[in-house]
């Protein structure tokens, strides 16, 4: 009962630190003006998406496994408690490609931070606004 | 405080208690979840599955089995955002050509820290290596694998200096031809049963791994009790490849002079 009491606290405070680093991230990409503090309040962003997507993923049952199946000839019986006892395969895949894109992005927009600096000596948002041309 | 910045902070606080408020209700289910979706129970089940031959995967690993062969034409677009994202990279460097300063003997850092580093790079590529071949067998694979190699490259730059792998014989452009190639290495993969099905005159699909009813090529899955997990090895290596040089020609780029991109950038 009170294991059961705990684990539930215990989810629900790690929901709420997500939700609450949500928060932080949406403020600094809106907030900042300084362009490299808005790429890292992006990253954080969505590393913690790819955290909540695990999350789902994950099974509240025990024992719970990765999803690898642990023999080369599974019979049925085999199976059937890879099947119940692993955790949700399909958001570990979508984190992986989410990871790729996220990276993908920030890299380009890294890229083109550090050039907005070579040329105009500046990474805040409301200098570089001010540019014509 | 401006009365738009209040209402900013109003509205970023009302986004996250709302969302916060959905998931409470179960907008998302119950969370963690006790079952697993119906999807994911096909997945597992047909991840390795000798009662099923015409739509398992034949590897042990399922996350790897949806990444490259379920869901394999949207990791293959997902390979080529990343390409894009370095080419695009490449593009802002246009005219910056690397230094190749002979003796790095004097630059980097300490003895100690160089000696301690030529271990480890023999050691990394090592590990890495061995993630991406084993990615069909346990947690791991191409991206992974590419991401442990690209340590080599951060750790021969700060450890030695930015000479080192120019003058070791890696360059920009060397890095872009090895990425090309693991790039073409997964599109040969992905069609490969398809360019042999035209040949021998039977059918198959694009992204094909086993065979399937109306389609009776197969990657080998099994060779002298070892599992390959067929298309899987080679599109787990290939990614590697893709990856580990996408990262070099970044961390490449990025350790070129200052000055020396500063001054091509405004000369034009």
């Amino acid at each position: 009962m009170i294991e059961e009491y705990l684990e539930k606290i215990l989810w629900t405070y790690m929901f709420f630190v997500m939700i609450a680093t949500f928060g932080v991230s949406i403020y600094g990409i809106v907030f900042r003006p300084n362009m490299l503090k808005k790429i890292i309040a992006l990253t954080i962003f969505g590393d913690t998406a790819n955290v909540f997507m695990i999350f789902i993923g994950y099974r509240a049952i025990y024992p719970i496994k990765p999803p690898v199946l642990w023999t080369s000839h599974p019979d049925k019986n085999v199976l059937n408690t890879f099947v119940s006892q692993s955790i949700d395969p399909v958001p570990p895949a979508l984190v992986i490609t989410a990871i790729v894109i996220n990276m993908a992005i920030t890299l380009l927009i890294t890229f083109l931070a550090i050039q907005a600096y070579r040329l105009y000596g500046s990474l805040d948002v409301r200098d570089l606004s001010k540019l014509k041309g | 405080m401006k009365k738009a910045d209040v209402f900013v902070i109003a509205s970023i606080i009302v986004f996250i208690l709302s969302l916060a408020y959905i998931t409470a209700l179960g907008g998302l289910g119950p969370l963690p979840p006790i079952n697993v979706r119906r999807i994911a129970i096909n997945y597992l089940n047909l991840t390795y599955n000798t009662f099923t031959p015409y739509l398992t995967v034949f590897a042990l690993e399922s996350v790897t089995s949806i990444v490259w062969d379920f869901r394999g034409l949207d990791t293959l677009y997902e390979t080529a955002v990343f390409y894009a994202a370095i080419i695009a990279s490449i593009a802002l460097y246009r005219g910056v050509y690397m230094d190749f300063k002979k003796n790095t003997e004097k630059t980097g850092l300490s003895p100690i820290a160089k000696t301690v580093t030529r271990i480890s790079l023999i050691l990394i590529p090592t590990v890495s290596a061995s993630v991406a071949l084993h990615g069909h067998l346990t947690p791991g694979g191409g991206f992974q694998a590419g991401s442990i190699a690209t340590v080599v490259i951060v750790l021969s730059i700060i450890i030695f200096s930015r000479y080192f792998l120019p003058i070791h014989g890696l360059s920009k452009n060397k890095a872009l031809l090895f990425r090309s190639i693991g790039l073409l290495g997964i599109a040969i993969t992905s069609i490969a049963l398809l360019l042999i099905a035209i040949v021998l005159g039977v059918n198959a699909y694009i992204f094909q791994n086993q065979a399937k009813i109306d389609a009776p090529l197969s990657f080998p899955s099994l060779v002298d009790n070892y599992i390959l997990g067929g298309s899987l090895l080679f599109f787990n290596l290939f990614e590697f490849i893709a990856v580990a040089f996408g990262f070099t020609i970044v961390f490449l780029l990025l350790s070129i002079s200052e000055e020396k991109v500063k001054k091509v950038t405004m000369d034009g």
